[in-house]
């Protein structure tokens, strides 16, 4: 059987049900099912937290937040009891969603709570977690409510609370709500502003499933990745292998489709759909027209032009080996209509909006990019800028900063420039900026060398 | 110990070091603005860039804790474009302001831009601009201008981990990130000054010293603050006779960088150009005082005890270094044959100062050597007896608060002569005899012995005018009158005299390390390049403090 063939859909299976938000329905679908499952073996041994681990690990599931980190393996991370002695283990529901082009995660809150809820109680148990926390982007003011209501419903009907079904396990789900900075994301932000502080993301190593909120080993993981973990444990880590391209890729996965296709929307699809299906999915590109570029991961995705991402499997691995990357699976479609200079720039602002401020290159560099960018668009470019806008960039990712924010920042600027720089040297050309001030970039290698031969750096 | 290879070659540090110490221990200098041996790491400036073999991407050296056999490389042409990257970024805002800022001189971003930036600017943007937050006194003592400042947040984690009392934050974000006191809160705690000591750049200044002395005039003493008997290492920092400033000198032991807002404003004191002449009144009370000469003065001072030896008292003060306090309580012992002199201190509002060896570190008296005058044969008593003797010899007149209140001196002018060593005017020097005028802080030269028992040298910053002499001349000269003391002995001659009998004293020598302490740094933001390799190992490596759990439930 084809990984890749099409099936009913898992993780969007209630939605558009009547009422699917409540308690109520999603039991009447079958839901809670592997929680009871789960805990009625806990006596009898017949269900271990190691065995749900090795099932999720089995699975091959990864984290569908962005990195595509395999989950089953950041789960072993967390030190043995003997290890972290008395302190708690927390996991934390990463429900930040603020990606550009990423919309999925709120599906699920709006319209499945309890399948979140389901995942996140399975994982608990799985890491011996007495305390889990969903961290909620600010903006989503209703998938609180949802969320709120749908915690508080678990734990009058005893799927929430100390002694769960008369299992012995006790469990509590807080939602905590963010302030709306896009950095909260970041895995380490989110701990921080979970306890109180800036987002500011940390240094790492020590990684959180070490030293986490509070000190505490602590694992993140995205909304639809424990949606997953759900499904897992309903239906054997074998059904989820076998969806998917291949045993690195694998699972049902969300496809957010936006930009000019016909029909724009979150579409569930085996990880490693190819790209010309999922394309058809979404009704293709709008109006008939030509396909001009595709940011298949979100914004932090190189963009990739449509003759690039012709054939590319849909997945992880598939958009690595196509230079770009997977990232939260917000696919941003450009027809031949689109600016991409102006794409670019609507891009850089929304980074240099949203850097945290802690590092150097991220906080001055994303407004300095967006300061050149919205210069050039606005018919004052200069011949060097374009080459500048490069180097500049080449100095802010690669290690430069605490987190890959900064990479992130410059995927769209280096991709833009060097997949589109025509379009970027038309605006140049029509410039009002005189000639005298066009000059070509300092050459730095040179400058480093020289200044490295006449030994005035050590 | 860990064994690291810098640039090839060997060091052995600590541990708990990390690779910018083991850099700095092997003498490369990285250059860097965040990190702080005091401070937690948060490794944001991005400036310590090096290569680590084995680690494919660039790190910042301060986050990379040291392994045995870590190989660092930090010239490699790729941790220098690193360096030049993060230099790049940071002046692409930065005003250039050098000529009108404070800090030009002590900066670590013109020396970092020298050491590490690149003489050529690629930016044609407009520089940001913080409209409100530029040029505003953000507590009694700092001034901040957000436009220099380079987000390094010392100045934050100063006040939330040193001082704990967390008045600093950031406000906003990104590139418009600002870093300002919490809402209606100022930046006002006892060490409020020291935040600006930490600001590499001239974002943060004090109120007293802005535009007085561009720093590269300033002469630098080694001296203690006389504010409390805790006894801060500082440097006096002067020109032409004029105090501009104190700044803490590192002391590990003592008050390691810091120093408190009231001993560090103490140094305008210094600055008073009040001084007092040799006085006597020769006949009864009530004749007017006039002027004199030091000769004729002590001359005087000499007549007057002769008259009756028995009937006369001394009381000396905490102000005076232990060799001072020594002469005048041999004076009275073998000379006078008087007994031995007192002292009596005032106990102030309590000054703390914080170092890594013995976290918080109190003083209560306000003066700087009670210990020293004890070991020196003075008697401590905590209220003077109001016995009137004839003659009243107080070295010096400022030994007390009291000395400022017209009853309490009514009740020392009962003698029948009264001599007073004065620093400054008040009440007693108005109400005295003989007035032997004698100079402040900077212009003695001495030890101190603080609440911790360690004996600690002070140096002559400004000799003082002519007409005023230190208190170790003026008893030298008086001794002299009974061939007590020989007038050419120095401070240290008389250190070394009394260095036996003094306990505590034993064994110090002069110019020893442990006297004179660390000299004076260059640059206050970067105190510690005096210590080399030094970071308190109790300074967790990773973020900001942790709180215990909030127990919430939904
Ligand atoms: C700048 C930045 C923003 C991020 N935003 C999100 C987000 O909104 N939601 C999310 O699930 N992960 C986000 N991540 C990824 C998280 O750091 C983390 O890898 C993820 O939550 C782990 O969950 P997973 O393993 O289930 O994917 C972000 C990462 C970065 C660097
Ligand atoms: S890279 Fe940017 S967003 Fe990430 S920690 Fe540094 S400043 Fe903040
Ligand atoms: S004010 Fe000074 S110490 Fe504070 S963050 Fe800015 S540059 Fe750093």
């Amino acid at each position: 059987m084809s990984g890749l063939s099409p099936a009913p859909p898992v993780l969007l299976a209630r939605i558009g049900k009547p009422n699917s938000v409540s308690l109520d329905s999603y039991v009447a679908d079958g839901g809670y099912a592997s929680w009871k499952k789960v805990l009625e073996g806990v006596k009898g041994g017949e269900w271990t937290p190691a065995k749900v681990t090795d099932m999720v690990k089995a699975s091959g599931l990864r984290g569908r937040g962005g990195a595509g980190f395999p989950c089953g393996m950041k789960w072993t991370f967390v030190p043995t009891k003997e290890k972290r002695g008395d302190k708690p283990v927390y996991l934390l529901c990463n429900a930040d969603e603020s990606e550009p082009g990423t919309f999925k995660d709120r599906l699920l809150i709006e319209k499945d709570p309890h399948q979140i809820l389901e995942g996140m109680m399975l994982a608990s148990f799985a890491l011996d977690v007495k305390h889990a926390y969903i961290y909620i982007r600010g903006e989503m003011v209703h998938g609180a409510e949802i969320l709120d209501k749908a915690v508080a419903e678990a734990h009058e009907k005893g799927f929430l609370g100390t002694d769960v079904l008369g299992s012995g396990v006790d469990l509590t789900i807080t939602v905590h709500r963010g302030a709306g900075a896009y950095i909260c994301g970041e895995e380490t932000a989110l701990i921080e502003s979970l306890e109180g502080k800036r987002g500011h993301p940390r240094i790492k190593p020590p990684f959180p499933a070490v030293s986490g909120a509070w000190g505490c080993p602590t694992v993140v993981n995205n909304v639809e990745t424990l949606s997953c973990v759900k499904h897992i444990v309903d239906r054997g880590a074998e059904w989820f292998k076998g969806v998917g391209r291949n045993e690195k890729n694998t699972g049902p996965k969300l496809y957010c489709v936006s930009g000019h296709v016909e029909k724009p929307g979150v579409y569930e699809a085996p990880t490693g759909i190819p790209w010309e299906e999922l394309l058809a999915l979404a009704g293709g590109v709008r109006g008939g027209r030509k396909l001009k570029a595709v940011i298949p991961g979100g914004s932090s995705a190189p963009m990739l032009t449509a003759a690039e991402i012709a054939g590319v499997p849909m997945d992880f691995d598939g958009l690595v080996a196509a230079k770009s990357m997977f990232g939260s699976a917000g696919i941003i479609v450009m027809d031949e209509t689109t600016d991409i200079p102006k794409a670019v720039t609507n891009i850089a602002k929304f980074y240099a909006h949203e850097s945290c401020g802690q590092c150097t290159p991220c906080r001055e560099g994303t407004p300095w990019l967006l300061k050149m960018l919205r210069r050039i668009v606005n018919g004052e470019g200069k011949k060097s800028d374009l080459d500048l806008l490069l180097q500049i960039s080449n100095q802010m990712g690669n290690g430069m900063t605490i987190c890959v924010f900064s990479d992130a920042a410059i995927a769209p600027v280096i991709s833009g420039i060097t997949k589109f720089r025509g379009e970027f040297e038309a605006y140049i050309e029509k410039s009002t900026k005189p000639e005298f001030e066009q000059k070509a970039p300092t050459d730095l290698t040179n400058e480093i060398a020289d200044r490295k031969a006449a030994g005035i750096h050590s | 110990m860990a064994k690291v290879t810098v640039d090839g070659r060997v060091v052995e540090v600590p541990n708990d070091a990390n690779a910018l110490e083991a850099c700095r221990a092997a003498g490369v200098d990285v250059p860097h603005f965040c990190y702080h041996p005091r401070l937690s790491i948060v490794g944001q400036c991005r400036m310590c860039m090096v290569e680590v073999e084995g680690v494919p991407k660039i790190q910042a050296s301060c986050t990379v804790p040291v392994r045995d056999g870590m190989v660092i490389k930090a010239s490699t042409e790729k941790a220098l474009a690193a360096r030049n990257a993060t230099m790049e970024f940071l002046l692409i805002n930065h005003p250039l302001d050098c000529p009108i800022c404070d800090q030009a001189g002590e900066c670590k971003l013109q020396d970092n831009a020298f050491a590490a930036g690149l003489p050529v600017s690629r930016t044609s943007e407009p520089r940001r601009q913080f409209p409100g937050y530029d040029r505003t006194p953000i507590g009694p003592h700092v001034i901040a201008d957000m436009t220099r400042c380079i987000q390094c947040t010392r100045c934050i984690r100063f006040c939330e981990e040193i001082t704990e009392t967390g008045e600093l934050t950031f406000i906003e974000r990104g590139g418009h990130t600002i870093v300002w006191t919490h809402e209606g809160k100022a930046l006002d705690n006892d060490l409020s000054a020291c935040a600006a000591d930490v600001c590499p750049v001239g974002a943060l200044t004090t109120r007293d010293f802005r535009f007085r002395k561009r720093v590269w005039w300033l002469d630098k003493t080694r001296s203690v603050c006389d504010g409390c008997e805790i006894g801060c290492n500082i440097s006096i920092e002067h020109r032409d006779r004029i105090v501009y400033r104190f700044l803490p000198r590192v002391a590990p032991a003592v008050n390691d960088f810091w120093m408190c807002d009231y001993g560090r404003f103490r140094s305008e004191e210094l600055n008073r150009q009040d001084f007092l002449k040799p006085e006597i009144r020769v006949a009864g009370g009530d004749a007017e005082r006039r002027q004199t000469n030091w000769g004729e003065a002590l001359d005087a001072v000499k007549a007057a005890i002769e008259k009756d030896p028995s009937k006369v008292r001394v009381i000396g003060s905490a102000f005076l270094t232990t060799e001072e306090a020594w002469l005048l309580a041999a004076l009275c012992k073998d000379s006078l044959k008087v007994g031995s002199p007192e002292f009596t201190v005032d106990i102030g509002p309590k000054r703390r100062i914080r170092n890594k060896v013995d976290g918080w570190i109190y003083g209560s008296e306000a003066a700087p050597n009670s210990r020293g005058c004890e070991a020196a044969g003075l008697t401590r008593t905590s209220s003077l007896s109001s016995s009137s003797p004839a003659v009243l010899y107080i070295s010096d007149a400022s030994f007390s608060e009291k000395c400022k209140d017209p009853a309490f001196v009514a009740g020392l002018r009962q003698a029948s002569v009264l001599i007073v060593h004065a620093r400054t005017r008040n009440a007693l020097t108005d109400a005295a005899d003989i007035v032997l005028p004698v100079a402040p802080l900077s212009g003695k030269e001495g030890t101190f012995v603080n609440a911790k028992g360690l004996v600690q040298r002070i140096d002559t910053a400004i000799v003082s005018p002519p007409v005023v002499r230190t208190d170790l001349e003026v008893l030298l000269n008086l001794g002299a009158r009974w061939n007590a003391f020989d007038t050419q002995w120095t401070a240290r001659d008389v250190f070394e005299k009394m260095q036996a009998s003094v306990a505590g004293y034993a064994g110090l020598a002069w110019d020893s390390d442990a006297l004179v302490g660390n000299p004076p740094s260059i640059s206050p933001a970067a105190a510690y390049d005096v210590l080399g390799l030094e970071r308190d190992p109790g300074v967790e490596v990773f973020s900001r403090p942790s709180v215990t759990a909030p127990d919430r439930l939904p």
